[in-house]
């Protein structure tokens, strides 16, 4: 049997809409979801091919590399848990997991007294963001980041602003972007000093889109010009973990990655993001639907739902809450049932 | 070919018909009588904005996706050759579907055999979420509260939930950047020809559907649907025949004065400058067919060492493959997260090619498909 089903993608913290095709109950690809007020349709290809953790996922658990079943894999986490001191433990959660989870895991790592870490690219939560309409309609807008090319569906709301007359600043760390190609402005030089320089050229209509910074203070930097901010994130519930838990900064995730011996991944790929010796961790434990850096270097890795596999809500960059619906129906565990399992 | 007038005999399915429920009820002859496996039709999922291709195996099911529904531009060639290619399907076709399908039929990548097409004569379709912008902004109805739309005698008419009607001038709503998608306005083919029927309301009494019978197999169809019982046919005065005539003319009139006006305005390279090398517009052309094994796959195209990417290399090849075979369906607009206008810069090269061949993509009767014959090199 032949559908197409409604989710949303999980590549980013814009919050667009996918269609899935299901072919005899397995996904087989994707389909323009044009009722879909965030991106009508438009995926970018990182969005297109989130699909593919569905067709890689994990069937089995994996202990010192070789293949387990679930339950006895699951024994092992608990066993290694009861085997190092709380305060050496730590969770990292991340903007993968859904709001649901995020709420699971956090009164997990609480109630045990794990150190829980939350990364989101290194920036913070603002409490009032330009909604994605108010940058297509700015008067000026100061980029930092190829949003284009990075997350291209708030990128196209720079585009609009662009053909609406608006003039576009951009700032980037390499010599060409696709941002530049539509910018008047262009820069390579630091955040701060980019803020410096455009800050006598913010008017009320101004927005500041932005996916990086070079460090903390240039959020405060930010904040403090009193204009429209929307920061972007690379994952679909940063700005929704946020509101629950409070993001570490690189140096503080490095600080509390040196003193962790025993480091649990809830659906994230901390070794792809941050440059760390991981090596000097006794025991790293992954939750993960399917592979990545972090599974591969992984001493336990659980298999969990992908997202298309369950429902939940994620809350997109301009904080909209969303929710979606399990696409196909599935055996896996998901995160929660399998922290229960943890909890005994 | 010659032509009916036609409605259900099933009361039910007249009245959640758009017209008079006859393309519902010859599928449902379809389905009843084993003649296909599938059909595959549109059904709206959260609302009338929001319909989606659906496959239909239980004629029960039919009710749910009968009517027109006009904010869904879809587009069923991919689905078809990838997931139905064995399967004995009916599918209902705008004429751009109509044309996609032909193109792939030639390529051998859809078994004419296997498959019924029944033709919707098109206007044109409107994208969902302009759509709904459009109604917010034009109509005092909220959007929430349409329950069908319709495009009729050049409006475009909503209809709400307590029976009450509201209607404006597509011409007004164009003017001001909405109303049907661009690559719609510049659509000239009207009237699906290469379908076993063509189906509509122009020309059509209230509550019957106007059917031009194509070929022999629709013809079938008809004469089957009547002996099941299900559909009621009569012959229409050659006054709705003329009048039909008519507006088909002047539609494509109108089409080719866009595209007159709108082909001289694109600037190609100020508008690739933004492309993000995605594949969203490549993924989704119906006429892209080769997938995986696409030229643009193979290592020396790769682009991933490029940020920003070079598009001209791709938008090259892709244009140099198929806008022979464009049909100007509007997917890759619909999907570029540029806002890039890509069907129009394929399909005005599709016409400079018309102009030296006479090919009309998915609608004349070559046999082997534009990619080719000589003149592909020459252009
Ligand atoms: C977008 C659109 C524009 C049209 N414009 C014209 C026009 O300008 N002039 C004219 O004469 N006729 C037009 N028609 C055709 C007309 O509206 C009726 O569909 C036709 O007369 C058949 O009526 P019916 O009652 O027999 O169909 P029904 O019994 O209501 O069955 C219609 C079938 O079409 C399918 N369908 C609905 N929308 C779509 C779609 N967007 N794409 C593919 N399949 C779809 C439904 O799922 C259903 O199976 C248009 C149709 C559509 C969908
Ligand atoms: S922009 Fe982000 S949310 Fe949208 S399709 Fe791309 S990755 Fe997914
Ligand atoms: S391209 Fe032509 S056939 Fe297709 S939806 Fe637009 S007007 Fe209808
Ligand atoms: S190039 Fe665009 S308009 Fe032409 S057939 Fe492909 S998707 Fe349709
Ligand atoms: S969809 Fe648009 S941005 Fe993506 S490759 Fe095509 S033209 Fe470029």
């Amino acid at each position: 049997m032949l559908e197409i089903k409604h989710t949303l993608c999980p590549s980013c913290s814009v919050g667009c809409g996918l269609n899935v095709i299901i072919n005899n109950g397995e996904i087989v690809g994707t389909f323009p979801y044009k009722r879909h007020p965030v991106n009508a349709g438009k995926n970018c290809l990182n969005g297109r091919n989130s699909i593919e953790c569905y067709q890689n996922k994990f069937d089995k658990a994996i202990v010192s590399k070789s293949e387990t079943d679930i339950e006895k894999a699951i024994e092992e986490v608990s066993k290694e848990l009861g085997s190092a001191d709380s305060s050496n433990i730590t969770i990292i959660c991340s903007g993968n997991n859904d709001m649901e989870e995020i709420e699971a895991i956090k009164e997990f790592g609480e109630s045990k007294n794990f150190n829980l870490a939350f990364y989101a690219d290194n920036l913070k939560d603002f409490a009032d963001v330009a909604s994605y309409d108010e940058v297509a309609g700015a008067s000026k807008v100061f980029v930092i980041g190829d949003l284009l090319y990075e997350n291209p569906l708030i990128g196209r709301r720079i585009v609009h602003a662009k053909q609406n007359g608006a003039e576009i600043y951009a700032l980037g760390k390499a010599e060409e972007s696709v941002t530049f190609n539509i910018a008047d402005e262009t820069s390579n030089s630091t955040v701060e000093e980019f803020l410096e320089n455009v800050k006598g050229n913010i008017d009320d209509d101004s927005v500041i889109v932005f996916n990086y910074v070079d460090s903390q203070d240039d959020l405060d930097k930010i904040e403090a010009l009193n204009c429209k901010c929307l920061p972007v994130f690379s994952k679909s519930n940063s700005k929704g973990t946020l509101g629950i838990i409070e993001p570490k900064s690189l140096d503080e995730m490095l600080e509390l990655l040196d003193n962790t011996k025993v480091l649990l991944v809830f659906n994230d790929d901390i070794a792809d993001e941050l440059e760390y010796d991981f090596s000097k961790i006794s025991k790293i434990i992954s939750f993960a639907p399917c592979s990545n850096k972090t599974t591969e270097i992984s001493d336990i890795v659980i298999p969990t739902k992908t997202w298309l596999e369950k429902e939940g809500s994620f809350v997109n960059a301009m904080g909209e809450t969303q929710t979606f619906t399990a696409a196909v129906e599935s055996d896996a565990l998901s995160e929660i049932e399998i922290i229960e399992k943890l909890n005994g | 070919m010659s032509y009916v007038l036609a409605k259900s005999q099933n009361d039910d399915i007249h009245k959640a018909g758009e017209c008079g429920g006859a393309v519902t009820s010859i599928l449902k002859y379809l389905l009843d009588e084993e003649i296909v496996d599938g059909v595959l039709a549109l059904s709206p999922q959260n609302d009338v904005y929001d319909a989606t291709p659906t496959f239909i195996t239980e004629s029960d099911d039919l009710l749910s996706a009968a009517g027109s529904y006009h904010c869904a531009p879809t587009m069923i060639g991919d689905l078809v050759q990838k997931y139905l290619f064995d399967k004995k399907v009916a599918i209902t076709v705008k004429p751009c579907d109509m044309r996609a399908v032909e193109e792939l039929i030639i390529r051998h990548k859809i078994n004419r055999d296997n498959i019924y097409l029944i033709g919707l004569n098109c206007g044109g379709t409107v994208s969902p979420v302009s759509g709904r912008k459009m109604i917010d902004l034009f109509y005092e109805a909220d959007p929430d509260d349409v329950v069908s739309e319709e495009i009729d005698k050049g409006k475009f008419i909503i209809e709400l939930a307590d029976g009450s009607e509201e209607a404006v001038k597509i011409h007004d709503l164009e003017e001001e950047g909405y109303g049907r998608r661009n690559n719609c306005q510049r659509c000239d083919v009207k009237i699906p020809r290469k379908a076993n029927i063509a189906c509509g309301n122009w020309g059509a009494e209230d509550g019957w559907t106007f059917i031009e019978i194509n070929d022999e197999k629709g013809q079938e169809l008809i004469d089957g649907a009547k002996k099941a019982g299900i559909l009621e046919t009569k012959n229409p005065a050659q006054g709705a025949i003329d009048g039909r005539e008519k507006v088909e003319g002047i539609m494509i009139k109108m089409a080719k004065k866009v595209q007159d006006a709108t082909y001289p305005t694109v600037s190609e390279m100020d508008e690739w400058s933004r492309c993000i090398s995605c594949y969203a517009c490549r993924d989704v052309c119906p006429i892209c067919w080769c997938f995986e094994n696409c030229e643009l796959n193979k290592p020396y195209f790769k682009d991933e060492q490029n940020i920003p990417p070079t598009p001209i290399a791709f938008q090259g090849v892709r244009l140099s493959h198929m806008s022979f075979s464009c049909v100007d369906c509007g997917q890759c607009d619909d999907v570029c997260p540029m806002d890039i206008p890509v069907s129009l810069i394929f399909d005005k090269l599709q016409k400079k090619y018309f102009n030296r061949t006479g090919y009309v993509a998915g609608v004349s009767d070559d046999i082997k498909p534009p990619l080719y014959s000589p003149e592909k090199t020459e252009l």
